[in-house]
């Protein structure tokens, strides 16, 4: 039991994802321009991540070991077809803002990864665990990114307006060149407060 | 090795056919609605219905090939009653396709146009969207009058762009040629 709640909190904090293991960056600098953008797409990859990592722990005896990336790729592709029809159905001006992004969730190396590097070769149960935590971590990564984009360059947090009257938004971090700023100042803090752990 | 993975594709392939099937009456649904709904809303007054719900198909004729032409009629009702109905209909402008939401009543009378989608040049054929050029057709109805002032009708043109502004008399004359027969498709 131990273990699974390690699994689970370990992509919370010292393995999460887009800052720690520095992957998926793709969507976390391209999305991340509001927060509610973050919240869709964290949640989007979540759903894949999760039920790739159930299906393909439940296969791992049975895929042979030359064709498993192959097998893994079919897996996850059909699960973000799948999230992409429903978000289509239910979800449209969502759907309309990440666009070309939810069908890039194939290639986000957080799934093939933790496919490659976990469920095939853990059981069902720590499976979900890893998928969950990698999950919440990546989305808790989007959405935070997304939110201080968005108070800063818009002004506004989640859609409704945050700061004073007479705040004059920085344009530059909804742009390209604001996702690199706030995702390095981000590395950095962290990064500082695990030495400052560490130190103690 | 190859069985295994022929049964993964296959498997995943039953998974996506169904799973297509089952969203796609939504998936319709919620194109229709951002992408028409405004237009919708535009050209009809005072209902209490969601036309996009309520929609019908009418079949209008068969293209070059034989297949039938189907057509989405959005009716607007208050109550139970059919108030108006709303329909896109095409023309070609000085560039390309003008696509224009047409609000007809049930006395063949435009209620209101608006303009969906056009790639006319902007500043010039564009301007074909603003109020005070689409508000004109109001009140209309399929008559020698629903022309441009230059060809002896009362619309006025834009400025600069008469061809834009032909292609948009022309989808709504479509339009209101093409209403008795949805009319009477409707019922």
């Amino acid at each position: 039991m131990m273990s699974v709640v390690q699994e689970f909190t370990k992509g919370l904090w010292k393995e999460i994802p887009p800052f720690r293991l520095v992957l998926g960056l793709c969507p976390t600098l391209a999305v991340t321009t509001a927060g509610k953008n973050g919240v869709g797409m964290g949640l989007a990859t979540t759903f894949v991540l999760v039920c790739s990592n159930i299906l393909i722990s439940l296969l791992r005896n049975i895929i042979p070991n030359k064709v498993r990336i192959a097998a893994f790729i079919v897996v996850i592709a059909s699960f973000v077809v799948i999230v992409e029809l429903v978000m289509q159905a239910y979800f449209y001006p969502l759907y309309k803002i990440l666009g070309i992004f939810i069908p890039l969730i194939v290639v986000n190396c957080i799934i093939l990864g933790r496919a490659e590097a976990f469920a095939s070769k853990n059981s069902v149960l720590p499976s979900i665990a890893d998928g969950l935590g990698m999950g919440f971590g990546f989305t808790i990564s989007l959405t935070v990114l997304g939110s201080i984009r968005e108070i800063i360059g818009n002004g506004t947090l989640f859609g409704t307006s945050v700061m004073w009257s007479s705040f004059e938004p920085f344009a530059i971090m909804l742009k390209p060149p604001g996702a690199f700023l706030c995702l390095g100042l981000i590395l950095g803090l962290m990064n500082l407060i695990s030495s400052r752990q560490k130190g103690h | 090795m190859v069985v295994v993975l022929t049964v993964i594709c296959g498997a995943s392939g039953l998974v996506l056919s169904y799973s297509n099937k089952a969203t796609k009456a939504p998936r319709e649904y919620q194109l229709l609605k951002y992408v028409q709904e405004p237009s919708i809303k535009a050209v009809l007054n005072s209902f209490d219905n969601d036309p996009i719900k309520d929609r019908i198909v009418v079949k209008i004729g068969k293209d070059e090939k034989g297949n039938p032409v189907e057509k989405n009629i959005f009716p607007a009702k208050k109550g139970d009653k059919v108030i108006g109905l709303a329909y896109s209909s095409a023309a070609t402008g000085y560039h390309g396709r003008i696509d224009v939401m047409v609000g007809i009543d049930p006395t063949g009378k435009v209620t209101g146009i608006s303009i969906m989608t056009h790639t006319e040049t902007p500043g010039l054929g564009a301007r074909i969207v603003e109020p005070a050029f689409t508000k004109q057709f109001k009140g209309f109805t399929l008559s020698p009058e629903l022309n441009l002032s230059a060809k002896g009708g009362k619309i006025d043109g834009v400025s600069g762009a008469t061809h834009s502004s032909e292609g948009v008399v022309e989808a709504v004359r479509k339009a209101l040629e093409l209403f008795p027969r949805v009319k009477k498709e409707v019922g």
